[in-house]
């Protein structure tokens, strides 16, 4: 699971906040409705004012809905206080507003009265602890001064005939004795879930905090590695001009021997040098956010891919073949890249298909994206190895002995490009039979 | 050093033939092998005065398991063995504080790739000397 910053978690559980309002409207509709209509319980709740109070509801619901999205739309510290604030008033409206609900249908008499422990909860899980407990204290506030009232007679009370055997709001033991439990219920309520959620919200924030810090030490690394290979590269590139006046015989005649030894020589260096180029490539890819696209005709770039590699098929036999769809077209990306990537599965294909084999690289259009495949009748992948196949310098068994030279590192190059584009590539694959590389992208750039 | 034969093991065909080529010019008989299997065959069938091992040959251990079948034998196991490494760093275990333990590492000596030509030959006089 991708860790979340703390303030789109707090966004994401101010819109669940809105989102369990929704619910506990319809909630107050259909308790009103089945209370006087299909139970015809001789309560004497005002259900004119229940669906009153339903309505208000929904018209705060829609403005903290319209706020929050107001809010969320800046970014940085300002989000986080500012959706706090939206979050924290709602608690206490509906505290507000459940008081109210329950003065116009019973009062404390009512068992709905049990629905403040939802919101401690929810102010627990949103809020810092001390202001949930300054809820809790709202709460237990508002329901005191509520029995206060109807029991002075100040506001009428409305009492619960026919679910309750008798009104209890005359029996001022009982009042006592239920608000004192209330108040405890509430609070112990809020200190069992506050210290659970402040636990998970820490552990959290710890693993958002050790994900940057990984990602940081990952981007040293390769800046790091970056530096290394380019410096080596340099080197390399001194020791192949040398042998390659060597080799040329530039500057004498060479033995059979010695020619064999300083050949041996260049071609160890070309491999070590392509090996750091691509390292260096990958690299620098990783280093860079930037990917520039503009729309390209993916149909001339498969055929520069597959020309680019057309002398290393013929050299073993291979037969390439080319099906690319009518309606494959443009697309936007960057065009360069991609070729890369066709070219990096063709080569991988061709290497690993033994002589007179077959390579067949079609494209199909499948909406918003284009699928492309590499089919070749190669060695094929055992079926434990597939899942490492993309993986950075892995090479499979059995790949090594049929090649020895290979980076392993030309398909975690082309799956790097794939997913820059907000497409994916993957494998199926048949030891002994062949491969199929698959690979989509978006013709517009954006997911498909 | 005429008629003292050398067996070279090493699946890089690259590293065998350098050292060939050095201790050849030295008048050392030299044979090489790229594996364990043809290692061993080539050891019983030559009958090498020094064996020169390369540890990573197809799984890592090979060079120690092949050091380890020799030196297992009593006829064989006064025969020294030399080992390339070019392990060492990427391990991080130091072979050559090892060298010489029956047990973990039967071999008598060690050698860093690239094989410097003095080094090799001086080493290799060395311990034929002690042999």
């Amino acid at each position: 699971m991708e860790p979340i910053p703390r303030n789109a978690r707090l966004v994401r559980r101010a819109y669940w906040l809105i989102r369990i309002r929704w619910i506990a409207i319809i909630g107050v509709i259909l308790a009103t409705f089945v209370a006087g209509r299909v139970l015809v319980l001789q309560v004497s709740v005002n259900q004119i004012a229940l669906y009153c109070v339903a309505a208000v509801l929904t018209v705060y619901n829609s403005v903290f809905l319209i706020l929050l999205n107001r809010a969320v739309k800046p970014n940085g510290e300002r989000v986080f206080s500012a959706v706090h604030r939206i979050v924290s008033v709602q608690i206490s409206l509906d505290l507000i507003l459940l008081t109210v609900l329950l003065h116009f249908s019973g009062g404390v008499e009512n068992p709905f009265m049990i629905y403040f422990v939802f919101h401690m909860v929810i102010a627990s899980i949103l809020l810092p602890a001390w202001e949930s407990y300054l809820q809790a204290a709202l709460a237990v506030c508002l329901v005191v001064l509520l029995v206060l009232l109807e029991h002075q007679g100040i506001i009428h009370h409305y009492c619960l005939k026919g679910l309750l055997p008798d009104c209890i709001m005359g029996d001022r033991r009982l009042i006592v004795v239920m608000v004192t439990v209330f108040t405890t219920t509430l609070f112990m309520i809020i200190y069992m879930t506050s210290s659970i959620s402040t636990q998970l919200r820490d552990q959290e924030e710890a693993y958002w905090q050790a994900n940057i810090q990984l990602k940081e030490k990952d981007k040293v690394k390769d800046e790091y590695v970056s530096r290394v290979t380019h410096d080596i590269k340099g080197h390399l590139a001194a020791i192949q001009s040398c042998l390659e006046v060597v080799v040329n015989r530039t500057l004498g005649p060479l033995n059979e021997r010695q020619s064999d030894f300083v050949g041996r020589a260049q071609k160890r260096t070309a491999t070590l040098a392509n090996f750091v180029r691509t390292l260096l490539r990958l690299t620098q890819m990783r280093l860079s956010d930037k990917l520039e696209v503009h729309e390209f005709s993916l149909t001339e770039t498969i055929a520069d891919a597959v020309s680019s590699v057309e002398s290393r098929a013929q050299n073993k036999s291979i037969v390439l073949t080319t099906a690319v769809g009518p309606s494959v077209d443009k697309i936007v990306g960057n065009k360069f890249s991609i070729e890369e990537v066709i070219v990096n599965v063709l080569l991988n294909a061709i290497k690993y298909t033994p002589e007179k084999g077959a390579v067949e690289i079609s494209a199909v259009d499948k909406g918003d994206c284009v699928q492309i495949e590499v089919k070749d009748t190669g060695i094929g992948i055992p079926a434990d190895e597939i899942p490492r196949v993309f993986d950075e310098f892995f090479r499979g068994a059995k790949a090594k002995k049929t090649e020895r030279d290979g980076t392993g590192l030309g398909l975690s190059i082309a799956k790097q490009i794939v997913e820059r584009h907000n497409g994916s590539i993957w494998v199926e694959s048949t030891q002994g039979e062949g491969s199929i590389f698959k690979l989509t992208l978006p013709i517009t750039g954006r997911h498909c | 050093m005429e008629g003292v034969k050398i067996l070279i093991v090493d699946d890089d065909t690259d590293i065998t033939d350098s050292p060939k080529a050095i201790l050849e010019d030295q008048q050392f008989s030299v044979v090489t092998a790229s594996d364990r299997v043809e290692g061993m065959e080539k050891f019983k069938a030559e009958s090498p005065d020094l064996v020169i091992l390369d540890v990573m040959m197809d799984t890592w251990q090979d060079g120690f398991e092949m050091a380890r079948e020799i030196k297992g034998e009593p006829e064989f196991k006064d025969i020294p063995i030399l080992m390339l490494t070019g392990v060492q760093d990427k391990s991080g275990i130091d072979f050559k504080s090892t060298a010489g333990d029956p047990t973990w590492l039967p071999v008598d000596g060690f050698l860093d790739k690239p094989v410097d030509a003095e080094v090799l030959i001086a080493e290799v006089e060395k311990l034929l000397a002690k042999a």
